[in-house]
């Protein structure tokens, strides 16, 4: 008995710690590695994972008992895979489930490295993201490498062509080039899901430097180095062809762009995957919109039709999560659509910088079921899709205009004639 | 099928033969040092488990590092307590003394005696390995102390431990364990030292020489990277109790090079083992977590200073070294820690450059050596080296002839360098060639040190033309592995095209009648991209030369379509343009005083009927004036009367129900009095008439 009412009590201590609306920030991560050597190699990206409050349960991509759930709940809220190697996963896990991991809205970051499997490959292109086919290829830049005593082939490379968003790589700029070491992926471009995040320069290219250039598959600004992917489920991916990028030493290391003059003493690394793990494990740019309410100008409640041509007032509320908590997100490009089959209405939103968003607007001289809609999808937010409908009818019969001046003419001719007759009346039947 | 069985044999024979490009490790430097002070930081002024805390001082201590005396405060309290606490276990103990032979807290309060004869009863009943390692460890650092340390039975002891070694040279926890294990051997060997180094007369010469052979066995089992680095491992059947290679082998060598310091005679492990084992600790880099850190820098330690092979790292500070800045090939030689060797000369055997067939650039070169920073250097631009990718193999040949069994160098020594330089890139020209193939349309020289930005014009019929000759410093002929030029339409379709090469010269012709379904018939702008590159060419460009506008037929149906581009997902995702409605327009109305002016103008004919009246002078003679009919005549009128005034109401505010119920009262009540009325003025008009 003590037992029973044990266990729905341990349940419910470890629910706050875990992935939800309320918060939705992983805390559980699962960490697949190939070698147990990368839990010190890697430390530093696993120390400020730990720092950020995150648990992290390490396995060998091929160790028999990992599974990613137990009785129909997932044990984790991110899976890192760092095994670049792994033919096959160990235990229950395989492709299948990594997506389905994924399609149940729970984040991933998958690095690769030029021994890439088939698998890992797998669930790249599953992810919409192509590594290079060629096995021996890896990406190669003669003129922005990153300038190495020791690295002569120029595949150690000084990336600094950033997406241009605060929400996905931090507020504070990267100064200092990335170095990335590993291979190249493209994005297809009807994926309008994934986002280079990192591009390598116009003269890279992807192939085995060892053997003869034969029709690279990727050049130039097209070759993605690391990439995300927000699912329609607002699950987050990180994709890159670079383990190393994640390196204790890479992290440590001075970047000395070739042809630059500028020589960094820390390379960018350690911003980059702090700032970008931040993101894929929604500590910044989840929103939320709560209290979507309308009413008629000057009024508070929310009627349940209105009628054409009626004035009325539109307010959302609009917060991001912070990692920690809900703070109000501003933003000046918040749009209402009033929308039935089309947007009748498309209108920016106001904001009053505490989270509330509002804007008041004539309902249009169609009648019908409306609906009030904000889709809202910004470069590495969430997206926000919300709708309300609400129908609009026309005027009542006796709500349009009486006497109408124009009309005064008609109105006259009949009461004259009226008090014409009465007066005939009287006249005709008394008159001698 | 016996032609293959030859061929894989030549080919184990030609590995076991050669030299493994190693990989270049470098000595234990300042970045070990600096990650020492970080990982190791004391949280709440201690760096936690006495182990943790020997772990710490240990590394500090081995890498000259200071440790701050509130922290050893902190530790030697701990040690003090744990050292007098009766229920301190062997392995607390063990820890305990290991902290305090380097921290040599306040000697006078601790009774070693009195830990001793615990030790010596711990050893006693001892049954496994665990057990005699740790109480025989904890005995050699009391015996380290100063004090006499007695054991009762070394040859016993000595011999139950030797009870657990395995036939492959590994050990086993204790006697009940199926499992054996590489990590059990290094405690083991350790232990076996101990009791040596206590009571060295008593344990049989003869039984030395076993272990010793147990430790060759042990290198047998040795396992490698592809680098030539090698390594310990076990196979472990938990995670829990997993080990990591560098845990494994730190064991193994510090169990070693115990034995083998306190051993009489040689271990006859061969110098490339122990050099192969140091490379593996080497290349690790710097370990990011103070545990592995701590074995690293631990078993570096204890081979920087053994009686087997002391090994001597080669290594090459850079190998990509430039020709035009007149980079010198330097190599360092030094013990792990990078302490200098002992007089040696560093020779360079061979230099084959990877492009040629094999034939060395440069053979037998002796490096000269710079006593102030201690390195061999070779000044390479004056050997008249070409640039290019090389395989480097060097010999290290020690002075001393007696150095030479306390060294470890590794023989030959292989490492690949890029020796790179500047590539100059003669007769570069493009040509626009008509359709007959001969007669030129245009022709430019290009300058490619900078961008230029031609304007060209093609048709289909004519032939594109790009040459040019990339030569080396020394004027040979150059090869680049980047070569190719990128043909971007407006629409951001590109196309890429390898330049081949022919003899000394890189050529390529686009016949654009043959491109002209590849180039999806789009006509207009073309951007010509020329890439050169090359490891080894300091100058690797991608030029900008200008732009080509094509004129290529109207496609025919059923041509293919040039694929979708990437959109900008900085547009893809702006706000979009704000949509009003546009209502409908009001009705036109005339204005008010119009409408106001014929509301008037109507009410004339009323009015003309009224003058009307009065003209043709009526009059109301036939009123009744009998009380009866006067009351019928005014109830008939003021009927009437209140049916147009109902009317009225009708318009005002009525609506059609109310107005029609009153009306079904009202027109009964004047039917009604209508009758009465009517009926009655009408006698009365007969009457008049018939009169």
């Amino acid at each position: 008995m003590a037992k029973k009412f044990f266990c729905p009590l341990l349940l419910l201590l470890l629910l706050p710690e875990s992935f939800s609306a309320d918060n939705p920030t992983d805390r559980r991560l699962l960490i697949l590695v190939d070698d147990l050597t990368i839990r010190s190699s890697h430390s530093l990206f696993f120390k400020s994972l730990e720092s950020r409050g995150y648990s992290l349960e390490f396995r060998l991509a091929d160790d028999p008992k990992i599974s990613l759930q137990r009785y129909g709940h997932y044990l984790y809220d991110g899976l890192v895979i760092f095994s670049p190697s792994v033919q096959r996963f160990g235990g229950s896990l395989d492709q299948a489930a990594v997506l389905d991991f994924v399609d149940a809205g729970h984040d991933l970051i998958l690095a690769a490295d030029s021994s890439a499997s088939d698998l890992i490959r797998g669930i790249a292109s599953d992810s919409g993201v192509d590594f290079d086919e060629d096995a021996e290829a890896v990406v190669i830049d003669h003129v922005s490498y990153a300038v190495s005593e020791t690295d002569g082939e120029h595949t150690l490379i000084a990336a600094d062509d950033f997406i241009q968003s605060d929400v996905i790589l931090g507020e504070k700029r990267i100064e200092a080039p990335v170095l990335f070491r590993g291979i190249g992926h493209s994005v297809n471009p009807s994926n309008t899901l994934a986002l280079k995040v990192l591009s390598a320069s116009p003269s890279a290219y992807s192939a085995s430097p060892r053997a003869k250039l034969s029709s690279p598959s990727l050049t130039g600004s097209t070759i993605a180095l690391v990439s995300v992917v927000q699912a329609r489920n607002n699950a987050r991916m990180l994709i890159t062809g670079s383990l190393d990028l994640f390196t204790n030493r890479f992290l440590r290391s001075s970047v000395w762009k070739a042809g630059s003059s500028n020589k960094y003493e820390k390379s960018g690394n350690e911003q980059f995957v702090t700032e970008i793990s931040k993101w894929v494990f929604h500590e910044r740019g989840h929103l939320k919109a709560v209290n979507m309410t309308h009413h008629f100008v000057g009024e508070k409640t929310e009627p349940a039709v209105y009628r054409i041509n009626d004035d009325l007032e539109y307010s959302i509320e609009i917060y991001e999560w912070s990692g920690t908590s809900w703070k109000p997100y501003v933003a000046d490009d918040v749009q209402v659509q009033f929308y039935m089959m089309s947007p009748y209405v498309l209108k920016t939103l106001s904001t009053n910088l505490m989270g509330l968003y509002s804007t008041s607007f004539k309902v249009p001289d169609v009648y019908g079921v409306f609906q009030f809609k904000v889709e809202y999808q910004r470069l590495g937010y969430t997206s926000l899709s919300l709708s309300k409908q609400i129908p609009v009818r026309p005027y009542r019969h006796n709500e349009y205009e009486r006497f109408i001046p124009a009309a005064f003419p008609y109105y006259g001719a009949s009461f004259s004639t009226m008090a014409g007759f009465f007066i005939f009346t009287i006249v005709y039947l008394y008159n001698k | 099928m016996p032609g293959r069985g030859i061929i894989i044999l030549l080919a184990l024979i030609w590995s076991s033969l050669s030299i493994c490009t190693a990989s270049v490790v470098r000595p234990i430097s300042e970045a070990h040092r600096s990650a020492a002070l970080e990982l190791f930081v004391p949280f709440d002024g201690s760096f936690g488990s006495l182990e943790d805390i020997y772990a710490a001082f240990r590394t500090l201590e081995i890498l000259g590092l200071e440790k701050t005396q509130d922290v050893s405060d902190v530790a030697c309290e701990s040690v003090v307590d744990k050292l007098g606490s009766p229920s301190s276990t062997a392995k607390d103990l063990f820890y305990a003394l290991k902290v305090n032979s380097i921290l040599r807290c306040q000697a006078e309060t601790i009774k070693f005696e009195e830990i001793a004869s615990k030790l010596q009863t711990v050893l006693k009943s001892a049954s496994s390995l665990p057990d005699f390692y740790y109480s025989i460890g904890s005995l050699l650092l009391i015996k380290n102390q100063g004090f006499e340390v007695l054991l009762s039975d070394a040859a016993g002891a000595f011999q139950s431990i030797k009870a657990f070694s395995q036939s492959d040279g590994r050990w086993r926890y204790d006697s009940s364990s199926a499992e054996s294990s590489t990590y059990a051997a290094g405690m083991a060997l350790e232990a076996l030292a101990g009791v040596v180094s206590i009571a060295d007369s008593e344990v049989d010469k003869s039984m030395i020489g076993v272990v010793k052979n147990d430790i060759v066995k042990l290198f047998d089992s040795i396992k490698s990277y592809s680098d030539g680095t090698l390594y310990f491992d076990d196979k472990y059947v938990h995670t829990n109790d997993y080990r990591s290679p560098l845990e494994i082998s730190a064991s193994v060598i510090r169990g070693v090079t115990a034995f083998a310091e306190v051993a009489s005679g040689r271990v006859n492990i061969p110098g490339n083992k122990v050099l192969g084992v140091a490379k593996f600790f080497l290349s690790l880099g710097v370990p990011g977590t103070s545990k592995d850190l701590f074995h690293q820098i631990e078993a570096l330690s204890c081979l920087e200073n053994n009686r087997i092979y002391i090994p001597l790292i080669i290594s090459l500070p850079a190998t990509v070294l430039s020709l035009t800045s007149r980079d010198q090939l330097k190599v360092d030689v030094t013990s792990v820690f990078g302490v200098p060797a002992p007089p040696l000369t560093v020779k360079l055997l061979q230099a084959i450059n990877s492009n040629s067939d094999g034939k060395p650039n440069i053979e037998n070169q002796e490096l000269y050596f710079d006593q102030e920073n201690s390195i061999h250097y070779l000044d390479i631009a004056s050997l008249k080296v070409d640039v290019g990718k090389y395989n480097l193999i060097f010999e290290a040949s020690l002075h001393d002839p007696v150095a030479e069994k306390k060294y470890a160098t590794g023989g030959r020594t292989s490492f690949s360098a890029f020796f790179t330089g500047s590539i100059q890139i003669d007769q570069a020209e493009l040509e626009i060639l008509n359709s007959d193939g001969d007669s030129i349309e245009t022709i430019e020289s290009l300058d490619l040190s900078k961008d230029s930005s031609l304007s060209l014009s093609a048709n289909h019929l004519q032939t594109f033309r790009l040459s040019f000759q990339p030569t080396t410093p020394l004027g040979h002929a150059f090869k680049p592995h980047q070569v190719f030029l990128k043909l971007r339409h407006e629409t951001n379709v590109e196309h890429i095209f390898l330049i081949e090469s022919s003899a000394r010269q890189y050529k390529l012709t686009l016949d654009f009648l043959g491109f002209v379904e590849k180039f999806y018939y789009l006509s207009g702008k073309y951007d010509i991209e020329l890439f050169v590159g090359d490891a080894i060419m300091e100058n690797s460009f991608l030029r900008t030369l200008g732009l080509v506008e094509l004129d290529l037929p109207e496609p025919p149906e059923k041509a293919p379509q040039a694929p979708p581009q990437p959109i900008d997902p900085y547009l893809r995702y702006g706000p979009k343009a704000e949509i009003r409605h546009i209502f409908r327009s009001p009705e036109k109305r005339p204005p008010k005083e119009l409408s106001l002016a014929f509301f008037a103008l109507i009410f004339l004919p009323l009015l003309g009927f009224l003058i009307g009246l009065v003209r043709l002078g009526v009059n109301l003679k036939l009123f009744p004036s009998s009380p009866g009919p006067v009351a019928f005549s005014l109830l008939f009128h003021t009927g009437i009367a209140s049916v147009l005034l109902l009317y009225g109401l009708f318009w005002l505010k009525l609506d059609l129900f109310t107005t029609l119920k009153i009306l079904s009262f009202l027109g009964i009540f004047l039917v009604f009095i209508g009758h009465q009325t009517l009926s009655r003025l009408a006698s009365t008009s007969a009457k008049v008439k018939s009169s």
